[in-house]
């Protein structure tokens, strides 16, 4: 017996049967209650934990307190290797005490040979290991088993549980637009990962999501991850994902067509603060907003005191209500590389150190005047044993490729990030005039007395 | 093979075989064509396979997409009538409205994110519930068996997406309903004008 009468003429059209619904014909309704019944039952409204803001650093012993008492700062390579163009650092303590760090490397950027690397610090002799190659494009392409035409930007954090987070981005068309996040995993302290697993952040070809700075945590275990679109709009979001990286939600952080990398801050368990790289045409300074409600809506973000030239910036709460903030402070070029002390309202700005600068205050300068610098400021922080003649020229011949045009060369002292170690001392990681990584690392005292 | 790699497989093969000349063809023969239109989506240039490739570029499709695409298949294969013309015009009503709703905001044209509704996506639940029932009422079974398996996939996790609207509709899904909109209207237009002459 059929469901309902389908008048003839109207079969091709579809048009509805005039008689009326048999019994049947309820059954599909009932079913269909019974089934997004359960999808509603199922869907339980998202909770959004507190922010877990870091403790001031921990003073577990005289020999800690008279850590903190003095100044410190040192500062070293992180990567060994020479590339044509090496880029974007991230960095993360390990559970032993030790430090990660990645970054990208190759002959170019968006090159198919660029590859992400790493390299650990062990603090016992207080040095760099050799890199190594951690994910490359061919094996993110084989494991997702999709076409990847190039890798950019890692990011490395460890998690509150002890589990070491990497995210990057991957492309399979078009230029850095088309980026999607891949994630991997380490819970062995970074001796094995997990195979790559892509994230789907948009509904559009799930393309244009970009990761540049570290992800903050909450005090469940959720993390929000800073994120940033640059296709039709130039904007920053929080990715807020689960303990095991599933994503939860998505929140806004700023709108438009000028503004990317938002570096976050937790102020306190509902509040936390975003510091904008301004991409807008016109020179432009840093740009800030505000959640109060951990992270699901921000305030419209406003420019604050310092210059920035469309580059990343860092930023790290020190957990007496100071905040730590990297940055290039220049209208344009990234030549110099400053380090801040600010505070929740953003309104008092305190010069701590120019961590790396032009000898010249000027984007531009001539080949050799690069070069001496080059050299000077490379033997001054080498290692013992790197800074051989063969290394030097190996040094220069790669920096002057990246930096020098039409008889002029450029310093670039760029994407810097912060991060602070279980013992209370701030490391920064960036990139080097894109030929090597900068580690440097110092303690509150040195702050204070910068 | 994951379940990503298996839909995108099938939903090159599925392309194929609607965009090949097989009306005429008789069943064997156009099983034939099916299984051969498989068969490409699986065949490897530089590691990987057409399927692969396609996948890269567009992502995963919807479910709804998918199976949209599996049922035209299957009338095809069988030799009956496609989908009468007012159910196809409901359904790509349906998901036109969906696309337009969703990808201008999301990528940045607005300033709030529909994208999100479909992390938390009960009012997103009440309202398919509520649209399968219209459209059921409209005796539009097709349309109702196409969002209600999505939810069920949606309900069972096996997109690699963790968000509702990635199960209801896809971008080229968006783009063959407003082309399909769009070319439905100017043809019942122009049918009208020559009627009134």
């Amino acid at each position: 017996m059929p469901i309902t009468t389908i008048n003839p003429a109207s079969a091709l059209e579809g048009r509805y049967p005039v008689t009326a619904p048999s019994l049947r014909f309820w059954l599909v309704p009932l079913l269909l209650s019974l089934l997004f019944g359960y999808a509603l039952w199922q869907a339980r409204a998202l909770e959004v934990a507190p922010f877990a803001v870091p403790a001031p650093a921990e003073g577990a012993g005289d020999s800690a307190l008279d850590r903190l008492l003095v100044p410190e700062f040192e500062s070293r390579f992180a990567s060994t290797g020479f590339h044509s163009h090496v880029h974007s650092s991230s960095i993360a303590p390990l559970p032993d005490g030790g430090l990660i760090s990645v970054w990208f490397a190759g002959s170019r950027e968006g090159a198919e040979d660029v590859n992400i690397r790493t390299s650990r610090y062990d603090p016992a002799t207080q040095r760099w290991g050799e890199e190594f190659k951690l994910i490359s494009r061919e094996t993110t392409e084989r494991v997702l088993q999709r076409d990847i035409r190039k890798l950019g930007n890692p990011v490395i954090s460890l998690a509150p549980n002890g589990r070491l987070w990497l995210f990057y981005v991957s492309v399979s068309m078009g230029g850095w637009a088309g980026s999607a996040i891949n994630a991997m995993h380490s819970d062995d302290g970074g001796d094995s990962w997990s195979a790559p697993r892509r994230l789907i952040t948009s509904p559009f070809l799930n393309i244009s999501t970009l990761v540049r700075n570290p992800p903050v945590f909450h005090r469940d275990g959720s993390m929000g991850l800073p994120v940033y679109h640059e296709f039709l709009g130039k904007f920053a979001e929080y990715l807020y994902l689960s303990p095991d990286g599933r994503i939860l939600d998505k929140f806004r952080i700023s709108s438009g067509n000028h503004s990317l990398q938002p570096a976050i801050v937790p102020l306190g368990g509902d509040s936390a603060l975003a510091l904008l790289r301004n991409a807008g045409v016109e020179h432009g300074k840093v740009l800030a907003t505000y959640t109060r409600d951990r992270g699901r809506t921000w305030s419209e973000h406003v420019p604050v005191a310092p210059w920035n030239p469309d580059s990343a910036v860092a930023a790290i709460g020190e957990g007496d209500g100071h905040i730590l903030v990297a940055l290039n402070d220049i209208a344009d070029g990234r030549f110099r590389l400053t380090l801040y002390q600010t505070d929740e309202t953003l309104k008092n700005w305190r010069q701590v150190a120019v961590l790396d600068e032009s000898p010249r205050p000027e984007e531009w300068v001539e080949p050799a005047l690069f070069r001496d610098s080059l050299h000077r400021k490379y033997t001054a922080i080498a290692e013992d044993g790197e800074e051989t003649p063969g290394m030097l020229a190996e040094l220069q011949r790669h920096a002057e490729k990246r930096a020098c045009r039409h008889g002029s060369c450029t310093f670039k002292y760029e994407y810097p990030t912060l991060i602070r170690a279980a013992n209370g001392d701030f490391h920064m990681v960036y990139s080097w005039n894109n030929t090597l990584i900068k580690h440097v690392v110092f303690n509150h005292a040195w702050v204070e007395k910068g | 093979m994951t379940s990503g790699e298996i839909f995108g497989h099938l939903t090159v093969a599925a392309l194929v075989f609607m965009l090949l000349p097989v009306t005429r063809l008789g069943l064997a023969a156009r099983g034939a064509a099916l299984l051969a239109a498989l068969g490409l989506a699986f065949v490897p240039v530089a590691g990987l396979s057409i399927g692969d490739y396609t996948r890269s570029y567009t992502d995963d499709v919807a479910i709804t997409s998918l199976l949209w695409l599996l049922w035209g298949v299957a009338l095809r294969v069988s030799g009956r009538a496609p989908t009468p013309l007012r159910q196809h015009r409901q359904l790509a009503l349906v998901f036109a409205v969906l696309a337009l709703a969703l990808y201008p905001a999301t990528l940045g044209l607005a300033a709030h994110d529909p994208y999100r509704l479909g992390f938390s996506p009960a009012p997103m639940l009440a309202a398919a519930w509520v649209l399968c029932l219209g459209l059921w009422w409209m005796r539009n079974a097709l349309a109702v068996a196409l969002i209600s398996l999505a939810t069920v996939a949606y309900l069972l996790d096996i997109k690699d997406s963790d968000n509702y609207w990635d199960y209801l509709v896809d971008p080229l899904l968006g783009l063959y309903c407003c082309v399909y909109l769009a070319r439905d209207g100017w043809r019942r237009r122009r049918g009208q004008a020559a009627a009134a002459l």
